[in-house]
């Protein structure tokens, strides 16, 4: 058990670390909500960049536009919404979450987990073989 | 057995590359997929300026031209609009309205006195209009019909001929 | 003259590598030695080619010969010798002819590093695999994009190279980089190809080919690398990655062919993963061929896309092409490829490797289903999505930070099987390195689970890699060698390479989570403080360089050097192009952007400030990665031979513990 103690006491640390770097931590401030949700907004001027990284004039409306409305106190959600009503669901960089268009997050997930567990299979088999 | 394997997976790959390069080969190009617009069909959203709502123009086919004087098509397609606009003055069936896009009043002014055109001008300073509108660059414009609803997009630099078509097309159908 | 000389450079080249085929082909049918050593020699036909026709180019454009619509383009009387140098791959057709250049290159490189073995059926048919990827592309110089294309009348000028293209050096070195890397991927390909029609499975070609892929794959990273640079250097928003698919079409073979590089020591070593292996190899250079077509043709949107071509069909059929002699091979040698062998704990370096392939393989999938899934739906059902950075973020950040956590424990795991004994000791200090980079972090105010993690798997993975190295010295310093060896090799090379991820992984998170991005609006003599920086506008002064107009705000940082953020209107653009200025320091940048130049004399400007955190790193860990890489395929200490029984712990560096 003495062995442990000092894997025991740098599991403490970064327990207590990341408790504190994931709490501890300010509100975000208006111009940070504004920068978070120009960042999911693609500049419809630009090819692929979001509207918080053009200088575009289209891409500097929308940033005043997502001021106005952040001030207004309209949630992210929302502005997103009333984008994609007006461009087109394009307009958002992350794709949607529902319908054929869903698949792109799930893909992925569905992949690794397949893989993991062919692994565990392949392991498996090989202790088994031997 | 085990060949056997790699030569099923090796065909289901197949297939779905196949499919992959099928899927590719008949993709547009990016530019030329981007002339619709969520707003079609639907009433035009509001268009207010000093002088001017679209909601007076009821009635009317309303070409809505999102321009700027430093933009170059916007300059080389002025001419047009001035032919549309003359075209229809008369019969009043349809008006040109420009909003601005991203630029300064008096170099718009200035434009329209050397350049002719003496439809409404709605300024947009704070570019809520372009927003509401959906713009993404200029010159971009939108048809939008007597009972307020927009019927088409048009992307790029108006050509007189083309947009007559489009209207009559638009008439036709409504 | 320069054009009928490209001309003939381009059909010597392709006839060159027409006839090397058909000799090589006939004289591997025929079992004709002499026909196959002619067929080989062609190589340096085709590299004579490809070299004319680089000259013929190179020297239209020096001469401002305006008759070549390749130079009427993308040159201009004023362009600075660098940029008229660099026009050579400023647009696609040049590119063409500096990726024909450089496949010519390798393919002499290999008649000359094997003239041996020429003899050599093998040999002989990866001869022949390359010389068709030569035809390939030479054919498209006397197609689609042929370069050396005359009109008439000849234009007195030209405009020059796209802006963009012309107001960094960085531009003349990243792409022949970038070009060397991709490319480079031909050499291993060409060989599993012949491994797979001789059916000589068995590992030797492995070890011929290693090298050559490390090589590759050492000019990829710092090709990709540069392009981050110069995104941040160029493009004024102080971002240096975006997900854009052409970041992302060099990103896929990089991915592939750092999955090949971990998983082909399980295989020399045990002998397994063969199918898998040569799988790696050939989508390594298909997905090179499906990045330039995604890239070329104008399906996807991109801010490096500059061009749009016709030979996006070309290139698509030979992506095509190319997966279905990959897939028939694999398919019809499947019976050979059946390995023998085991592996007997996932806790093991060849588990390891496992581990680390899979999700290298599934970094590569999420990013090439990221990139070309707005194209699968819109076939599907016609609607029309992005998926932009912050999916590709979401979707890598885990995978990243597993492969942190892999790298950190991979190098302290014995072949075949660790106790819990052995890892206790040997991950005692990496794990403690990575606990004082975590604190370190939050101590000085880092915020956020994801970037801590990175921090903290980085301390580990990076004390990882000195632990190995500081034991390779130990080992070195006994058997009385030189201390460099610790540091050369395959392993050693390797670990330092694996310090350069480290660094670059911990700048990416910081950079990307913590820049602070504010515009403001100043007075001529007016400080602001942000983020702790003292920012003063010093005003304007406007100029003419050639037919351009450029406006350059002097700013000074922190009461020091004054920096120069520009915007310069070119003639035929709508937009201005903006030069940002980057004052740089090992903590943080101060990234300057004139975002609005005065609207009347004196008057205020809109300056963008961007402070972002260790980015200079990134360059720094490039630098290191790059250094890794030539030290790894310098030989090191001499390695015990692949097929001798290996015990536990048995490799050079846990030898010296």
């Amino acid at each position: 058990m003495r062995r442990w103690a000092p894997w025991l006491a740098l599991t403490v640390v970064v327990a207590v670390a990341l408790v504190i770097g994931t709490t501890d931590r300010d509100e975000p401030t208006e111009a940070e909500r504004v920068q978070a949700i120009a960042r999911t907004v693609a500049c419809p001027a630009c090819d692929g960049q979001s509207v918080a990284s053009s200088d575009a004039p289209a891409a500097a409306n929308l940033r005043a536009d997502i001021e106005r409305r952040v001030a207004a106190g309209q949630g992210a959600e929302e502005i997103r919404a009333a984008y994609a009503a007006r461009f087109g669901d394009h307009i958002l960089l992350n794709p949607p979450r529902t319908g054929a268009a869903g698949l792109v997050w799930v893909i992925p997930v569905a992949a690794v987990v397949a893989a993991g567990a062919a692994l565990a299979v392949a392991f498996r088999r090989w202790r088994r073989e031997w | 057995m085990r060949s056997r394997a790699a030569l099923i997976s090796a065909a289901v790959l197949g297939v779905l590359a196949a499919g992959f390069v099928f899927v590719l080969s008949t993709a547009e190009p990016a530019t030329t997929r981007k002339a619709d617009s969520p707003l079609l069909g639907k009433l035009a959203p509001p268009l207010v300026g000093a002088d001017y709502d679209i909601l007076d123009s009821a009635g009317q086919w309303v070409l809505v031209n999102f321009f700027a004087t430093w933009c170059t098509p916007c300059i080389a397609e002025h001419d047009d609009l001035v032919a549309f606009s003359n075209a229809h003055a008369l019969a009043g069936d349809a008006q040109v309205v420009s909003v601005v896009f991203s630029d300064d009043p008096d170099n718009v002014l200035a434009f329209f006195a050397e350049n002719g055109g003496d439809w409404p001008i709605v300024l947009d300073g704070d570019g809520r209009i372009a927003t509401d509108w959906g713009v993404a660059r200029v010159p971009e414009s939108y048809l939008v019909a007597p009972n307020g609803e927009v019927r088409a997009k048009i992307i790029g630099g108006i050509e007189v001929g083309k947009l007559e078509q489009l209207l009559a097309e638009a008439k036709a159908t409504s | 003259m320069r054009a009928a000389l490209g001309t003939a450079g381009v059909t010597l080249g392709l006839a060159g590598a027409v006839l090397g085929l058909l000799t090589i082909a006939a004289g591997l049918a025929r079992n004709r030695l002499d026909l196959q050593r002619r067929g080989v020699a062609s190589v340096w036909v085709v590299l004579a080619g490809a070299v004319v026709a680089a000259v013929a180019m190179e020297w239209a454009l020096l001469s401002h010969d305006f008759s070549l619509q390749y130079v009427a383009q993308n040159h201009s009387l004023a362009t600075p010798f660098v940029y008229t140098v660099a026009s050579l791959w400023a647009a696609l057709e040049g590119s063409i002819i500096l990726w024909c250049l450089v496949l010519a290159g390798y393919a002499a490189a290999v008649v000359h590093r094997f003239r041996h073995q020429r003899d050599d059926r093998l040999v002989a048919w990866a001869v022949l695999a390359l010389l068709a990827v030569c035809v390939f592309f030479f054919a498209l110089m006397l197609g689609p994009a042929n370069p050396f294309r005359t009109i008439s009348p000849v234009p007195a000028d030209g405009p020059g190279p796209n802006p963009l293209l012309q107001n960094h050096p960085l531009m003349a070195i990243h792409p022949p980089f970038l070009y060397l890397g991709y490319v480079g991927f031909t050499v291993p390909f060409a060989f599993a190809v012949a491994a797979l029609v001789t059916g000589r499975l068995d590992e030797g070609w492995l070890s011929v080919t290693r090298r050559w892929t490390v090589i590759a794959w050492g000019c990829l990273t710092v090709g990709i690398l540069l392009g981050a640079w110069w995104s941040y250097e160029v493009l004024g928003w102080g971002g240096f990655w975006a997900w854009d698919p052409v970041e992302n079409a060099s990103l896929l073979p990089w991915l592939t062919g750092t999955a090949y590089i971990h998983s082909v020591m399980v295989q020399e070593r045990r002998g397994m993963l063969r199918v898998w292996n040569l799988s790696l190899l050939l989508a390594t250079f298909s997905l090179t061929i499906l990045g330039t077509f995604l890239t070329r043709s104008g399906v996807l949107d991109s801010v490096h896309s500059f061009t749009e071509s016709p030979i996006g069909p070309w290139l698509l059929a030979f992506f095509g092409a190319v997966v279905a002699t990959c897939l028939g091979l694999i398919g019809w040698r499947g019976d050979l490829l059946r390995a023998p062998g085991r592996i007997d704990s996932p806790l093991s370096r060849e588990g390891a490797f496992l581990a680390n392939n899979v999700l290298f393989a599934a970094f590569a999938f999420v990013v090439l289903l990221g990139t070309v899934f707005p194209l699968l739906i819109e076939a599907v059902n016609d609607d029309r999505i992005s998926v932009g950075e912050p999916y590709f973020n979401r979707m890598v950040t885990p995978v990243a930070l597993a492969l942190l956590f892999l790298m950190a424990v991979a190098p302290a795991l014995p072949w075949r099987k660790a106790s819990t004994e052995l890892l206790r000791t040997r991950l005692q200090w990496p794990a403690w390195g990575g606990a004082a980079a975590l604190v370190v972090a939050v101590l000085v105010g880092a915020r956020g689970l994801s970037p801590l993690l990175a921090f903290a798997l980085g301390g580990f993975a990076g004390v990882a890699a000195l632990r190995q190295l500081g034991l390779a010295a130990r080992a070195a310093r006994r058997a009385g060698r030189s201390p460099l060896r610790a540091i050369t090799g395959r392993t050693n090379g390797g670990m330092v390479v694996h310090l350069g991820v480290v660094i670059v992984a911990v700048a990416f998170a910081a950079a990307s989570s913590y820049s602070t991005s504010v515009k403001l609006r100043l007075e001529e003599g007016e400080t602001r403080s942000v983020s702790g920086h003292e920012v003063t506008y010093l005003g304007v002064e406007q100029y003419r360089v050639g037919d351009r107009r450029v406006v350059k705000a002097r700013v000074q940082v922190d009461g020091g050097r004054i920096y120069e953020p520009a915007l310069t209107q070119f003639p035929n653009a709508t937009q201005t192009i903006g030069t940002p200025s980057v004052a740089w320091g090992f903590r943080e940048d101060v990234y300057l952007t004139l975002a609005a130049s005065p609207e009347r004399e004196g008057g205020p400007a809109i300056i963008g400030v961007i402070i972002e955190p260790l980015v200079s790193w990134l360059w720094i860990g490039g630098g290191i990665m790059a250094a890794g890489t030539a030290l790894s395929v310098v030989p090191g200490a001499p390695r015990r031979r692949a097929t001798d029984p290996a015990p536990a712990g048995d490799d050079l560096v846990a030898a010296g513990r």
